[in-house]
């Protein structure tokens, strides 16, 4: 029993962060914006690396999933803001319909791409993104290219002090809470066959096949997983949070962008790297906006070719590469 | 019954015909060498065989069953496991776990759990010799521990049949008797059969399988025992040149080493 625990203990670094990540917000005046916001981008990471990292393969079209469950959260409050006596049960139906919406797209193009190999899949999924926006804006779905705003039906189905507490407050809990959950499933697939099946697709896709692993099979259980975790991302941090959503906000292909940079920087594959790389780029992020404002991807973009050149592994791969062999061994991953 | 059964199988890549109207049967247990010269077909008949390719035709029938069309990971839980040319091992994984995906993928009851794989993955570390590396990753072996570590991974899958791909490329005479002796051995502890194919090693051959075909050009020349099939004047020919005063001093020598190999 005490070995089956033992397998879990890579969450506590994980959750320390986490915990005071939010400790500050709480209790240092004028942080809990920074924080909400390095919770967004741990959270994305997490939820991107279930897929990147884990599988090898490279979804240019990951921001898709985000921007549904956008749509799935604003649609749920929306519709269902005049229903009388719902209250807070309206959040749990836009997660519902966030992650119904962004699981539905993941497998239709999960389903096609999936198929190809890596940089093709990488090709096909560049698409995506944009095809979904120019789908909602000329089929004139969910309002086409004037969006949702949906502050009046918050305000409608809340009331004015608990929306206001929704997206100033809870909102950012609710991204934390995603992380937590999407730690806790990367751990549970590492430790199970689907992540030694992924280990070997990402290795070796065709010696994994002659292993005997249906590879297609599990390339689509991590990616309507890592696809469904980015719907919720979108539902809470930015539905909720901004309670407006236009298309081409929602689908700038940017998000994917730093979705991968906080992958690769804090180590693809495992699971405090996207913690750490959330928290770097996240803070660098803030820290260049104040004294280079505008310049973040200028910068990024030469950082993120010396991450792949100098250290593949990012920065937790090579801290578990120093710890091995040590009693800290048990606890990075 | 034989455990597989290839018939009249043609695989073309274009205008390119690899392997050309082979047949073959191996039964239970038997070890059997394939023999050919580069660009002869053999990788591509094991390709066939593990469902990497599926031949344009002629069937491919294992335990009875026509598996001709069955895609490569449905293959493998059936008994059919294999190592590569260029062995694939999965790099960053430690040897332990690369050869417990093998016990838990390529077994039949797909119910076997990840702690015992990695119970069954130490038995075979264990018997190819490996305890040592255990924990190493994969990538960091050199390239004989990766040959052992693709057997180990490969019987972790129980098969029923073993196709080893140029197991012995690259290596010295001392590890390729080494790896004969591993071979017979592990034949007999596990009572697999085992498709070992070798491109010139003949000192291999010799000493290993006690049937041989040889390939030449995507056709069979020859499937008998090794002793006639190594001495067969056209198999001479194809390996070291004409002339038959040459090729038949030759097939003195060959004779000769066969004999000190024992």
């Amino acid at each position: 029993m005490k070995k089956h625990i033992a397998k879990y203990y890579p969450l506590v670094p994980v959750f320390a962060a986490y915990l005071v990540m939010f400790l500050i917000g709480r209790n240092m005046s004028g942080m809990w914006q920074l924080m909400g916001m390095l919770a967004f981008y741990c959270a994305l990471g997490q939820a991107f690396n279930i897929f990147l990292g884990m599988t090898g393969y490279v979804d240019f079209g990951y921001v898709a999933f985000l921007g549904v469950g956008t749509y799935g959260m604003a649609i749920g409050i929306t519709r269902f803001a005049s229903f009388e006596g719902l209250g807070i049960g309206i959040i749990a139906i836009g997660f519902l319909l966030a992650l119904a919406m962004a699981t539905l797209l993941s497998l239709a193009v999960g389903a096609v791409a999936l198929r190809l190999r890596g940089a093709y899949f990488a090709i096909a999924t560049i698409g995506v993104n944009e095809g979904f926006r120019y789908l909602i804006e000329g089929a004139r779905i969910w309002n086409g290219s004037e969006g949702i705003i949906f502050m009046a039906d918050m305000n409608q189905a809340f009331g004015r002090e608990m929306a206001s507490a929704l997206s100033t407050f809870w909102a950012d809990v609710m991204v934390f809470i995603i992380a937590a959950l999407a730690a806790v499933v990367t751990i549970y697939y590492m430790r199970s066959k689907i992540g030694y099946a992924l280990t070997a697709i990402r290795e070796d896709e065709d010696a994994a096949k002659v292993m005997g692993i249906n590879v297609t099979k599990y390339k689509i259980i991590a990616f309507i997983t890592s696809a469904s975790f980015a719907g919720l991302v979108g539902a809470s941090s930015w539905a909720i949070k901004t309670p407006y959503v236009f298309p081409p906000e929602v689908f700038e292909i940017h998000y994917t962008i730093e979705a991968i940079i906080i992958v690769l920087l804090g180590g693809a594959g495992t699971l405090l790297g996207p913690v750490v790389g959330g928290l770097i780029y996240g803070l660098s992020k803030y820290w260049l906006a104040v004294i280079l404002p505008g310049f973040q991807l200028l910068i990024f973009a030469p950082l993120i070719i010396i991450i792949i050149v100098a250290f593949p592994e990012g920065v937790i791969g090579l801290l578990k590469a120093r710890v091995n062999g040590t009693k800290y061994k048990i606890i990075i991953e | 019954m034989a455990l597989l059964k290839i018939d009249n199988v043609t695989k073309r890549f274009g205008g390119l015909v690899a392997v050309d109207r082979v047949s073959m049967e191996i039964d239970e247990g038997e070890l059997i060498g394939i023999v050919g010269p580069n660009g002869s077909g053999k990788t591509t008949l094991f390709n066939v065989i593990s469902g990497v390719y599926i031949p344009e035709e002629g069937t491919v029938t294992f335990e009875g069953k026509d598996i001709t069309r069955v895609p490569s990971y449905k293959r493998a839980p059936m008994g059919l496991g294999r190592t590569f040319q260029i062995s694939r091992p999965f790099s960053s994984a430690s040897v332990r776990e690369n050869v417990a995906i093998g016990a838990m993928f390529g077994t039949l009851a797909h119910t076997v759990s990840v702690d015992n794989a990695l119970k069954i993955a130490d038995r075979y570390i264990d018997l190819v010799g490996l305890s040592a590396y255990r924990d190493k990753a994969a990538g960091t072996l050199t390239p004989v521990e990766k040959k052992l570590m693709e057997i180990a991974r490969a019987l972790a899958m129980r098969p029923k049949l073993l196709l080893m791909d140029e197991a012995m490329a690259g290596m010295n005479p001392k590890d390729i008797d080494d790896m004969v002796t591993f071979i017979k051995k592990i034949r007999k502890e596990e009572k697999i059969a085992i498709v070992s194919m070798v491109e010139h090693i003949m000192r291999a051959v010799a000493g290993l399988a006690e049937r041989v075909m040889v390939m030449n050009q995507g056709t069979k020349l020859i499937d008998a025992k090794t002793e006639e099939a190594l001495t067969n004047p056209r198999v001479i020919e194809i390996y070291l040149g004409h002339t038959q005063d040459q090729s038949k001093w030759r097939s003195e020598i060959w004779k000769e080493e066969k004999d000190t190999n024992g």
